[in-house]
């Protein structure tokens, strides 16, 4: 059987508007893009067309638009009846029609399946194997198409071998979500855009083709209107190129191929179908109700990037990174990391992609996170601990760094977060930006509304980009990026560079840093071993100076607090460092009772369990 | 003109190639430095490069890692290694010192106070590792304006194009990075190195220094065939692990009067 390889996927959502009644609404449907057009010839339905009504329609309309009759357990003389009087160029059976009744037309047809509880869909595209696609549409007891309501498209199974029409519920507000979600062949609509049953509407016809080309734009463009770095990667004064010589050359490579792939709709489709398949995506966006309800002020929203593959965001970039490292001929790719989840993230792609793996990682933070150094190493990466200065994060960061200079012909260094030299800072976001991208159609869903405050930690700060990036033009929307304070600001011993820093340089880029009189670097502290790192990414630098995002800082110990309270209150383990925008919520969620509040939620806490004990003087 | 156009120039005419030797400031005390550049002058060395030490050095091996920790230890800052040049200088006039290290520490100074501290110590080049031209901004010609030289490094994997920008913003040598790997890697390729130096030639008159990999006479005497000055670090700085701290000041120069006479030979 033919199969479409990666590249030549197609990049274009089909849409038929079904139960149409009059010609002018076919003849507008038509005009504004719409492929098919659906006439229903089920008596009991609300928008059955008679045989003169349909002959009408379908002499109004112009060419190239795919006519479809759809049936509901219709006698085969009626079916034949209609065929011989309305030139229908497919039909779509919506009943329990056998598959060799709906072959003995000659027509090619699509066979719609209701989405009740435990529906098995694989085995219903086995079933009909004929069919040239499948339609989903909601299960309302008793109601048969047409039904209004959404059903869960989690329940969808990928790879389904079979192309896929997504129905039932359909409206201008949420087929932007149902496209970049589900990533189906086609979208049906028919009461999403009437102002009556079976009187399509203007306006709402054009909203919703509107939505659907916005939504294909979306899904093949991973860059925003934000306009930074420049072309030299400065993000202000911060960002830029510091690195020693043997790097620039594989540097300007790396721009080129970013450069060149990041407008590549082949490269998106792939990376977008990974994320999807492979990572999970998009994660949900959870209301914490009881939470809300027990601190007594806005509504909190988290965005569930512990749910990734993996248990963080950080395989949204390793991904991406990978499938560029791919297409550049590279073979083996090196990782530098703190708390593991970006070794995790990396070793897993490279295991994917059977590429060699080597993580580095400071002795200290090898202590500390056991359970991430054995993860890497069952998925066939070489963990190297680094003894050098603080044992931490930052030395991994120089070890990798070394490591890349002494390889660069056959090596991907694979950085984890919006921090090093042009290219990484802007690439890193980007790949990460699906958070908010997602987060922006979540919230319009759940809430019908932007939301007012957005939450992330900040170590290097790709969680944090992640989120805000795709906002930042939005106004209204305060940020807050919080950083570790450790054991609190006034001790010193903490990692906050934003809050305490001042701009130098380091690993490459121009940014706020932790660094004593004499431009030597401190060493950081805090509980989380993801935020335990001096500097921070150049559009953070950046994003501080200009105010657009608030930089704020939480103790170890309110860390601790917010930890326990999510996992009590709404049965929800985040990471320590996730924990860290959770504390600062609790802070601020009081007396804002009309305020709806987004944290990213950006990893899960199982890999802290053992700090987290050990903390509290037991042993596990 | 410049201490370091006179000593290449002197160079030139002796048909001599210079030898540059690399050791981190405060490495193990600071107390040993100045009388360490000394002996190293006795011993043959043409420049000094003196390295500034500092916590991150992602360019650096084991080594001189090793010796930056060492030297932080010891406390040494910035201004100290500028002292130390001071203190050198009362002795010795003509040995130019090149200032070798990473941007931050002179970024946190300020860049004016840092050259302008420079200038008065007189130092004769500064070579910042992770800075290169294109970041340069106001810094460049700062140096310039201050008589000292903008040293940069050349790679490996340098393009035709940079190569013309790199030694148009240099003074003083170009630094040859004669492999991709870190200071004190394994051993160069001196035929490849020869054909790359062949390639830079075209685009400057600039004295061209070779280092990263040169580790005894053997390579060192190789090496001066073909460049115009041989730059060692990880060699000497290695014999502060290995020697004891009494013996340092002869065993640093006896190895690099061991390189003179090979390159000389």
């Amino acid at each position: 059987m033919f199969e479409m390889n990666k590249n030549q996927r197609v990049s274009r959502t089909r849409v038929k508007i079904c139960g149409m009644t009059r010609p002018q609404d076919a003849v507008l449907a038509a005009k504004l893009g719409a492929d098919a057009i659906g006439l229903v010839f089920y008596e009991k339905s609300p928008r059955a067309v008679t045989v003169e009504q349909a002959q009408a329609i379908t002499q109004a309309l112009p060419a190239f638009v795919t006519v479809v009759g759809l049936f509901v357990n219709a006698e085969p003389t009626l079916v034949h009846n209609i065929l011989a009087q309305v030139p229908l160029d497919m039909l779509q059976f919506h009943g329990e029609e056998p598959p060799d009744y709906c072959l003995c037309f000659d027509k090619p047809y699509i066979k719609a399946l209701r989405m009740r509880p435990n529906v098995d869909v694989q085995a219903f595209a086995k079933h009909y194997e004929h069919a040239k696609a499948l339609l989903l549409d909601s299960y309302v007891k008793g109601i048969k198409g047409g039904t209004g309501v959404v059903f869960n498209w989690q329940k969808i199974p990928s790879h389904l071998g079979k192309s896929l029409i997504v129905a039932g519920g359909l409206t201008p507000d949420n087929v932007n979500q149902a496209i970049t979600t589900l990533h189906p062949y086609a979208v049906d609509v028919s009461g999403g855009v009437e102002s009556a049953k079976g009187i399509k509407n203007a306006d709402k016809m054009t909203a919703f083709m509107r939505e659907v080309s916005m939504s294909i734009a979306q899904l093949f463009t991973i860059t925003d209107s934000h306009n930074l770095p420049d072309e030299n990667g400065h993000f202000g004064p911060y960002g830029g190129i510091f690195v020693p010589e043997t790097l620039m050359q594989p540097l300007e490579e790396l721009r080129q191929a970013y450069e060149h792939y990041r407008n590549d709709s082949a490269f998106l489709a792939e990376f977008h179908d990974d994320l999807h398949h492979f990572v999970g995506r998009p994660s949900p966006l959870y209301h914490a109700a009881r939470w809300s309800q027990q601190l007594g002020g806005a509504q909190i929203y988290l965005k569930r990037e512990d749910l990734n593959h993996t248990g963080a965001h950080k395989i949204n970039n390793t991904v991406g990174q990978a499938l560029l490292a791919k297409r550049m001929g590279k073979t083996r790719v090196i990782a530098e990391t703190g708390a593991g989840q970006h070794g995790v993230a990396t070793a897993t792609v490279a295991a994917r992609f059977g590429m060699e793996c080597v993580v580095y990682m400071g002795a200290k933070d090898i202590k500390r996170q056991a359970i991430n150094v054995y993860r890497m190493r069952l998925l066939g990466a070489e963990v190297r601990a680094v003894n050098s200065g603080s044992k931490t994060l930052k030395d991994a960061l120089n070890e990798a760094m070394r490591d890349w200079v002494t390889h660069v012909d056959n090596t991907f260094y694979i950085i984890g977060t919006v921090a090093g030299p042009h290219p990484y800072p802007a690439m890193v976001r980007d790949f990460q930006a699906v958070i908010g991208r997602e987060t922006r159609q979540q919230i319009k869903t759940q809430t019908g509304r932007s939301p007012d405050i957005l939450i992330a930690c900040v170590g290097g700060g790709s969680n944090a980009i992640g989120l805000f990036s795709p906002f930042l033009d939005d106004k209204n929307v305060a940020m807050y990026g919080v950083e570790a304070a450790g054991e609190g600001l006034e001790t010193g011993r903490h990692a906050a560079p934003l809050n305490c820093g001042k701009p130098g340089v380091l690993h490459g880029n121009r940014t706020y840093l932790m660094t004593d009189e004499n431009g030597q670097i401190l060493e950081t502290h805090s509980i989380s071993a993801g935020l335990d790192y001096p500097g921070v990414g150049p559009e953070h630098a950046c994003l501080k100076d200009v105010g657009r995002v608030e930089y704020v800082a939480v103790t170890d110990s309110e860390a601790l607090d917010a930890f326990h309270d999510l996992t009590r209150i709404e049965g929800i383990i985040p990471a320590l460092e996730s924990s860290h925008a959770v504390a600062y919520c609790k802070k601020i969620a009081e007396g804002r009772k009309d305020k709806i509040i987004v944290i990213n939620l950006s990893g899960r806490g199982d890999k802290d369990i053992h700090t987290v004990a050990t903390h509290e003087g037991i042993s596990i | 003109m410049s201490r370091l156009q006179t000593c290449f120039d002197n160079l030139r005419t002796q048909k001599r190639t210079a030898l540059i030797p690399f050791i981190t400031a405060g490495d193990p005390t600071p107390a040993l430095t100045v009388p360490l550049m000394h002996a190293l002058v006795d011993a043959g060395a043409d420049v000094i490069e003196l390295g500034i030490p500092f916590s991150d050095p992602m360019a650096d091996g084991p080594v001189i890692q090793r010796a930056s920790e060492r030297a932080l230890a010891a406390g040494t800052g910035l201004r100290d290694v500028l002292d130390m040049v001071k203190t050198f200088r009362e002795q010795n006039q003509t040995t130019p010192v090149v200032l070798m290290g990473y941007l931050n520490p002179i970024e946190i100074m300020g860049y004016k106070t840092f050259v302008k501290t420079a200038k008065s110590v007189e130092v004769d080049g500064v070579l910042t590792v992770d800075l290169p031209p294109e970041e340069l901004a106001d810094f460049g010609e700062l140096l310039r304006s201050h008589a000292i030289a903008p040293i940069f490094l050349l790679a490996p994997t340098t393009t035709p194009e940079r190569i013309k920008l790199i030694c148009d913003q240099t003074s003083g040598y170009l630094y040859y990075v004669s492999l991709k790997g870190v200071t004190g890697s394994a051993n160069l390729d001196v035929t490849a190195v020869a054909d790359k130096l062949a390639e830079i030639r075209q685009y400057t008159d600039l004295p061209i220094g070779v280092g990263f990999g040169i580790k005894d006479a053997e390579s060192a005497a190789s090496v001066a065939k073909i460049s115009d000055a041989v730059i060692v670090g990880s060699a000497l700085v290695r014999l502060v692990e290995t020697e004891p701290q009494q013996k340092l000041l002869e065993a640093i120069p006896g190895l690099v009067r061991e390189l003179r006479q090979a390159m000389d030979a």
